[in-house]
This record gives C-alpha cells, sequence and structure tokens, in this order.
C-alpha cells in the first residue's frame, strides 16, 4: 500500500487536498481548508508505513497524517479467506487480499477458472461456499455493474438515452422523472463515452461498440465508489478499447475502484495495477508487473510453457541499420 | 352484443400490457402454454363447484401458478431448460383437463371452453374483467419501471435488487388473472391471440416502450370492435376466432407497412454520417 511521501510539503499539499475533497466531499475538504494557511511542516515525511501511531502530535499534523495516510490509503474492501464454487467443485480457496480504493483490478484466467463468478459473488449474486467480504466504509448501496455482452437483448424498443437513465433508476424509485442536475449528469455521461448524438436512436440501430459505450454511460450514472466489469472489451474494436481505457482511468482518478475480467495479457500488463490470477484451483493477487511472472501464468494454466517461452522472449537486439 | 363490446373494450386495456410485455420478456410462447396450463383448473372447478365465476378463478389460479412454479423450479433444479419444462408441465396440465371434461361430463361444451361464448357474458364475468383491468393497471402503474429494466437487461436488474423474483412472479400472476378473464370471452386458446398479436403489431411501428403499450392498446381495441361486428353480420361465425383473425390482419399489415418491418429491414439508422466521432482523451491512457 503506497503512502504519502513529501519531499516538499507545499507542492504536495495542493493535489493531495484536491484528492481528498473528491473522496470525501465538503465536510474533510474544509477540515483541510481551514488548515490551509499554515502549511503542515514535518507532516508527511516518514518513509515507513503511517499506520504507526502519529494521532496525538501536533493537531495539523495529526489531521492531515489521518486523512492522507491512513483515510485515503485504505481499502475499499478485503477479501478474506474466500473459497468460490459450485455444488461438489471449488474454483479457488484460502483467497485473502485488500481492493483499494481508487484502483484497478483485472481479473485474469482461463475459462471457467471462476473470473465470473469472483464479480458476481462481490456483487453478491452468489454466496461464498467459504470466507466473506469485508465493507471497510459498510458495503456500498450501488455497485457498478456491466455483465457480459452475450446477455444483452439488443432488439428491446428503447431508446439510448433510456438504457442510459436505468443506471440511475435506483436513486429515482418508482415514479420520478430525471430532470435537472440528473438529467444534465446524463448528458455528461453520454458526452464522455461518446453517445450523446446518438441519444434518441432506438438500440438495435446501434453497432456493438456503440452499445458498449452506452453501457458504459449507464455505469456512470449509478455513480458508485465500485465498478465490476464483466469483459467490457471482449466484442469491441481497438479504438472503442482505448478510449473505454480512458473513461475507466477516469474513473479511478475520481477515487473509484474498478474491478474487471479480462482476457487479454497484454491489456493487463500495460493499463491495470493489480492483478487476480485465477485458474487451476488457485487464485494469486498482486501487482501486475510482479504477479504475472511467466513461471505463474503457466501454473495458473493461463499459458502453456511454450507460449509463455514465446511471450516473455527477450527482444532481440535492435538490428544496425547499414548506414555506417 | 352491447355487453360484448363493453367487456371486450374492458379486456383490451387490460391485455394489452400484458402482452406488449410477453413479447418484450421474449414470453411469448410461455403466454400460451400459460393458456393451457389453467385448463385443469378451471376444469376441475366447474366440475366440482358448479359452473361460476368464482371456481374459474380458483381453479384457474391454482393451476396456473402450480403449473408456473413447478415449471421454474424444474427449470431451475434439473438440465431441463424453462421453455422445455414449461412445456412438459403445460402439456401434462392440458391433457389431464380435457380428460376430465370428458369424463366427468362438464356442464360446458368442449367448444365454447376453447374458443369462448362472448355473446352470453354474465354480470359475475365482467365483474371479473373489471376487476382484473382496474388490477392490472395498478399494478403496471407501479411496477413499469422495474418491468421494463428487468425485462430489458434481467442481470443488470438483479444486481440492482435484493429481491428480483418478486416482478417476475407478479407478472406470471397477472398473466394467469388475465387469462382467466379472458376465459369466457374468447376462451383458452383465443385469449392469448388477444394479448400477442397486437403487441407484435405494435413493435412494427414502436421505438419506445410508451409506444408500444399505446399501439399494442389500439390495435387490440381495433381487433375487437371489428371482430365483433363482423361476426355479428356475418351468421354462424364465432366472435373469438374473428377478433383474432382481425389482429392478424393488423399484424401483416403492420409487418409490411411499419417501420420496422420489411419496408425497412433492420436498415441502421440512416444518419450514419451524425454519428459522433470520440477522441481520445489526452494522456489518460498509458
Amino acid at each position: 500500500m503506497a503512502c504519502w511521501h513529501a519531499q516538499s510539503d507545499l507542492d504536495r499539499y495542493v493535489p493531495a487536498f484536491e484528492v481528498g475533497y473528491r473522496l470525501w466531499g465538503l465536510h474533510h475538504a474544509e477540515v483541510l481548508l481551514n488548515t490551509r494557511t499554515d502549511p503542515p511542516a514535518n507532516v508527511l515525511d516518514r518513509d515507513e508505513h503511517p499506520h504507526a501511531d502519529r494521532g496525538g502530535g501536533g493537531c495539523l499534523g495529526g489531521y492531515l497524517g489521518r486523512y492522507f495516510c491512513c483515510d485515503l490509503m485504505t481499502a475499499l474492501l478485503t477479501v478474506s479467506d474466500l473459497a468460490l464454487g459450485y455444488a461438489g467443485r471449488t474454483l479457488f480457496d484460502d483467497l485473502s487480499f485488500d481492493i483499494d480504493k481508487g484502483k484497478t483490478l483485472a481479473v485474469l484466467g482461463h475459462n471457467g477458472s471462476g473470473k465470473s463468478t469472483f464479480v458476481k459473488a462481490l456483487l453478491g449474486l452468489i454466496r461464498p461456499m467459504a470466507g466473506q467480504f469485508h465493507w471497510h466504509d459498510g458495503r456500498p448501496t450501488q455497485i457498478g455493474y456491466l455483465a457480459q455482452m452475450t446477455e444483452f437483448d439488443r432488439r428491446f424498443p428503447i431508446r439510448v438515452r433510456d438504457l442510459v437513465a436505468m443506471g440511475a433508476w435506483k436513486g429515482l424509485g418508482l415514479r420520478a422523472g430525471l430532470y435537472g442536475a440528473a438529467r444534465l449528469r446524463m448528458e455528461a455521461a453520454m458526452d464522455a463515452t461518446g453517445v450523446l448524438g446518438l441519444a434518441n436512436a432506438p438500440l438495435h440501430t446501434l453497432s456493438v461498440g456503440q452499445l458498449q459505450r452506452t453501457l458504459f454511460a449507464r455505469v456512470m450514472m449509478q455513480d458508485a465508489p465500485l465498478v465490476l466489469l464483466d469483459e467490457p472489451f471482449a466484442a469491441v474494436d481497438q479504438t472503442t478499447e482505448a478510449h473505454l481505457l480512458s473513461i475507466i482511468h477516469q474513473w479511478t482518478t475520481e477515487g473509484r475502484t474498478v474491478v474487471l475480467v479480462v482476457h487479454s495479457l497484454s491489456s493487463v500488463l500495460h493499463n491495470f495495477d493489480e492483478v487476480l490470477l485465477l485458474g487451476s484451483g488457485m487464485a494469486t493477487h498482486g501487482p501486475v508487473d510482479h504477479t504475472l511472472s511467466p513461471e505463474r501464468l503457466v501454473v495458473h494454466n493461463y499459458l502453456s510453457q511454450n507460449q509463455a517461452d514465446w511471450i516473455f522472449r527477450r527482444p532481440p537486439e535492435p538490428m544496425v541499420s547499414g548506414d555506417a | 352484443m352491447r355487453r360484448a363490446f363493453v367487456a371486450t373494450t374492458v379486456l383490451s386495456v387490460s391485455v394489452a400490457p400484458i402482452g406488449a410485455f410477453l413479447v418484450l420478456r421474449r414470453l411469448s410462447l410461455a403466454g400460451e402454454a400459460m393458456a393451457h396450463a389453467i385448463t385443469p383448473g378451471v376444469v376441475i372447478g366447474f366440475v366440482t363447484a358448479g359452473l361460476s365465476v368464482t371456481s374459474l378463478l380458483v381453479g384457474g389460479l391454482i393451476a396456473g401458478i402450480g403449473v408456473a412454479g413447478l415449471s421454474a423450479l424444474v427449470a431451475q433444479q434439473t438440465i431441463l431448460r424453462s421453455d422445455a419444462s414449461l412445456a412438459s408441465m403445460y402439456l401434462i396440465s392440458l391433457a389431464a383437463g380435457i380428460f376430465i371434461l370428458s369424463v366427468a361430463g362438464s356442464p360446458v361444451p368442449l367448444q365454447s371452453f376453447l374458443f369462448g361464448s362472448i355473446l352470453g357474458i354474465d354480470d359475475a364475468s365482467m365483474m371479473l374483467l373489471g376487476g382484473t383491468a382496474t388490477l392490472t393497471l395498478i399494478s403496471f402503474a407501479v411496477l413499469l419501471r422495474p418491468l421494463i429494466i428487468s425485462s430489458c437487461d434481467p442481470v443488470f436488474f438483479e444486481s440492482q435488487t435484493s429481491k428480483p423474483w418478486i416482478v417476475d412472479q407478479g407478472f406470471m400472476l397477472l398473466l394467469v388473472l388475465n387469462l382467466l378473464a379472458a376465459f369466457r370471452t374468447l376462451g383458452t386458446l383465443m385469449a392469448v391471440g388477444l394479448m400477442i398479436l397486437p403487441a407484435t403489431a405494435a413493435r412494427y411501428w414502436a421505438n419506445t416502450i410508451t409506444w408500444q403499450l399505446l399501439l399494442g392498446f389500439i390495435f387490440a381495441l381495433m381487433s375487437c370492435w371489428i371482430g365483433l361486428t363482423l361476426s355479428y353480420f356475418l351468421p354462424q361465425t364465432p366472435s373469438g376466432p374473428a377478433i383474432v383473425l382481425v389482429a392478424g390482419g393488423l399484424f401483416f399489415i403492420s409487418m409490411l407497412l411499419g417501420p420496422y418491418g420489411f419496408s425497412e429491414r433492420f436498415r441502421r439508422s440512416s444518419d450514419a454520417s451524425n454519428t459522433p466521432r470520440f477522441t481520445l482523451s489526452k494522456g489518460k491512457t498509458p
């Protein structure tokens, strides 16, 4: 878990303030704002993990220490001793790790290794065989969820805007309409995903990529601290994937946590913070670059030995061009 | 005859939204199956408790809910898909119904059982129609939004609510009620026709749920009125099939002329040049 190391207090201070503002809303930001005229000295200089006792010291240091080093970086939830599976078959067991706020967690594994099951267990649709999820701030009332594309009926007679508005359903209840701020938010979401111009188009006229961007807009309407995406790039082209990835990164800068099932190894290596590698009845969690070693990928049955050798081969020496 | 017009008008109000959602939830054939499935309940009700609306209602509801629940259970717990399990259940149920009807010698002739006898509706049947229509409309007013979401994207709906089955089962209950209400006017075989055909016809014109519901109602109403008039003026024609045939005619017309029918075969929206171009936001994607 990273901590806020400050070489120069002042230039770390402002971005930290911004992040704090985004994450906790006005109240905590005001606390910080009041103290802002007096930049802290010697507050964020710890090299070691900051959970060590620092509460009693100077009040300012106490505040910032608590807010930045503890709250800011704490986990959204802790997975402890989790085992998933269906009757008579365990997919994996004994899985424990933290899912941090504002991070992306890619779930990787061969077909049938339990990727979707893990996502559905997070959602609460499937009961774990053992273990539990411990939500540090309580289970969020809203969890963004995007299922696999194959489960969607595209001939349904609604327009793009209606599908996007569905994301706000829980807040609106049975009758209330979508007006004012919520409507602006919907338009902003459609604009960000590039479907604003299609707002009145019926669903069956959309391409797969357009539909997926519409569904991303719906996720944005859900305004959830945790977003679960099950194979969001499975059926879309490269351009759309790049666009959707930029949206996902935007979410993380807003402090949202994104858990997504991905099939492409290179995509995981380049785009995400942490990985949960499933397969062969085991589960391994860690930062992407440390976890995805060729040996592990083979052990988890994600790659054959040959494939691993080929993918992780040393890059050939650069060719010397013959102009010398 | 005037009574028949009132009855079918009320029936159209009630049955149109049910039909629309049967089509949208891909349950068109399940509606037909449920219509067959309630037969034994109704027959047993008639045989044991006499020819009354109460026995119709109680017997039909028990049979309908029984078959729906049992087939859902079978689909969930065994390897059969939901359509196969429902088909098995309703076939057994239908056979049992006809068997009992023949053996016990019900006061109702088989033909009026299957195709209805619209010109002889009594007050109690009218009350049942009115009550069902009221209940259906109130339920739809309350449940419309969850119903739309669960029909469009059931997986998303499941992730949003802790009790997704309420909508499913509530809808099934309304379906059975409406089938029973339509039983006297159209018979078990024709009742589903008035649900499905106006809805599928409306689908060729509508691109929103609102239009789908509204047009479905208008088509159902037109079928009833034109069909009744036809069967009145042409001697010896049964009213139920006449109504459903008119609905079928509307369906074919819609298929040929409607914007989502043959005239514009799933063409992409013509404003392809207007599709927005997005630009990659800078610096966000590594």
